[in-house]
């Protein structure tokens, strides 16, 4: 009996000496693990997979480890797509670049000779005029989005009435519209403050607006209406032009993007990516509607301001 | 590497010569990032195409490989916590727990994978979705577009690799649609979030970078958005 304490003292110590062990082990395990885990996170490796399927705290770090893994990959990708949508914008830019200029050299070619009657002289005169007026809007057009996309116009919504806003926008293109007889309406709305930059935003319903005007017929009606939803508040330009094919929908607000029936109409394909552009830079989107030669809408909405 | 990507996947129904091919030989890739629209008329296979992406089904053959993981290898244990973890499913129906307020509907999927919340990440899900207010309001309380909402906002908590939605205006008037999709949108923008968004309505999917045109069970058209 004299040597139960003892036994008892040594299974003790037995066993506390096996649990150190086992937790030692456990813990140089855990560490491991995570220790090829983050091995994995910098050699951007996502090769070994199952593990992810077991429901303990390793397979969640592994997890989470792929999931940086592809955040690099794809952030890589993306930088790169930027790059290559630059080089692609630059080159599609000089193409567009080279026709009004051409034309512009040919007809000042053309001018210098001597042997040109008034009539001539004065068409001539006027399709370089044409051209310089296309190319300088190019250009414009080019500088804001450049701006735009660079980041370097901070576009600064905050909450303002949209009434002025749609109003300085119209009275931007009465003139064009009135050269075709085109009157515009606008439906009767209640003002409402909405989360938008009056300037970026005047440009980009500027744009929609001067689209309506253009693929109007003349002595067209152009109608403006203004209606609210609980995030959003929608502005809608509706035209009775030619408008624009179901299939074209997903591809009118992309630069560079003509629509296939509008051909005999001037235009860079820049006015609706430019306006996109802007009311995604203020959390808002934008939605065309169309049936040829029925009727086109355009609505940008904008978020409502926070009650 | 795209993070979702299907080969030669075909889901038939029956037995020859009643077969049923509800998808019949499909290829698609959807990169991390973007926003991809699947639009085709009620029976062309794009709910069925949905299924099989979220391993809510079994494919006839083929494969499915979302963020480089074969469904089809998986058990059916494993393909639970998978999806619970790489794929958000937004519905037609809203899903949500009448007993639970807006904010735990929200983080239910965070806390059934025994993962701390990000609060901060979860705020900014709720502000963006415009949901602050109704914060600690029981589902009941809310309209459709908002309950909608809040099925986007639980999807995208877990941060999932794809974000999977189907007809997800189905339920809503057209006025509530826009707001919804103007918040799906916004959402695939700010959280860079990749996601997939069946519809029947050529309109809506517009508003995706690429749309992607299904009839009787195969690709037929595919836009660069």
């Amino acid at each position: 009996m004299i040597w139960l304490p003892y036994t008892i003292a040594g299974m003790t110590i037995l066993f506390l000496i096996i649990t150190i062990f086992c937790c030692r082990r456990y813990v140089i395990n855990t560490f491991n693990s995570i220790d090829k885990v983050l091995d994995r996170i910098l050699a951007k490796d996502k090769s070994l997979q199952m593990e992810i399927m077991e429901d303990d705290r390793i397979s969640k770090l592994t997890h989470k480890a792929n999931r940086i893994v592809d955040r690099c990959i794809s952030d890589i990708a993306q930088s790169k797509e930027e790059k290559e949508t630059i080089q692609g914008f630059i080159s599609d830019m000089s193409h567009q670049m080279k026709t009004p200029l051409s034309s512009i050299s040919m007809y000042s070619d053309l001018l210098i000779e001597d042997k040109l009657s008034e009539g001539e002289r004065q068409e001539f005169v006027i399709r370089i005029k044409s051209g310089t007026e296309r190319l300088k809007w190019m250009m414009d057009s080019l500088i804001k989005m450049s701006r735009l996309e660079v980041g370097a116009i901070q576009l600064t919504p905050v909450q303002t009435g949209i009434r002025q806003t749609i109003s300085e926008s119209i009275s931007g293109v009465v003139a064009l519209a009135a050269k075709k007889n085109i009157s515009i309406t606008v439906s009767s709305f209640e003002e409402v403050l909405l989360y938008h930059d009056r300037k970026w935003t005047r440009e980009a319903l500027n744009n929609i607006l001067e689209n309506a005007v253009k693929y109007s017929i003349a002595e067209g009606v152009i109608e403006v209406s203004v209606e609210q939803l609980s995030l959003y508040t929608k502005i809608t330009v509706t035209d009775h032009g030619i408008g624009i094919d179901k299939s074209d929908f997903n591809q009118i607000f992309k630069r560079f993007y003509r629509g296939r029936n509008t051909k005999n109409c001037e235009g860079a394909g820049l006015g609706l990516y430019l306006s996109m552009l802007i009311l995604e830079k203020q959390g808002g989107y934008i939605m065309v509607d169309s049936k040829p030669f029925e009727f086109t809408s355009f609505s940008m909405f904008l978020q409502n301001c926070k009650k | 590497m795209p993070i979702l990507l299907t080969q030669e996947l075909k889901k038939h129904y029956g037995k020859e010569p009643n077969i049923v091919r509800a998808l019949d030989g499909v290829d698609i890739a959807v990169e991390a990032g973007e926003f991809v629209a699947v639009v085709g008329m009620s029976g062309s296979g794009k709910s069925t195409l949905l299924h099989m992406l979220g391993g809510l089904d079994k494919p006839t053959a083929g494969k499915v490989i979302v963020d480089g993981h074969e469904l089809s290898k998986m058990s059916d244990e494993q393909l639970t916590v998978f999806r619970r973890r790489n794929v958000g499913f937004v519905f037609q129906s809203y899903n949500l727990v009448p007993i639970l307020s807006v904010y735990e509907n929200i983080v239910l999927p965070v806390e059934l994978d025994g993962n701390t919340i990000d609060s901060a990440f979860i705020d900014e899900i709720i502000g963006t979705l415009g949901l602050g207010e109704k914060r600690n309001n029981l589902p009941n309380m809310l309209s459709g577009g908002q309950q909608q909402r809040v099925a986007i906002a639980r999807a995208l908590a877990a941060k999932p690799s794809i974000l999977l939605a189907d007809e997800p205006t189905g339920n809503l008037d057209s006025k509530t649609s826009q707001d919804v999709l103007g918040t799906l949108k916004m959402t695939s923008t700010k959280f860079h979030q990749t996601m997939m968004m069946i519809t029947h309505n050529e309109q809506i999917a517009q508003l995706a970078d690429r749309v992607i045109h299904m009839e009787d069970g195969k690709v037929v058209r595919e836009g660069r958005g």
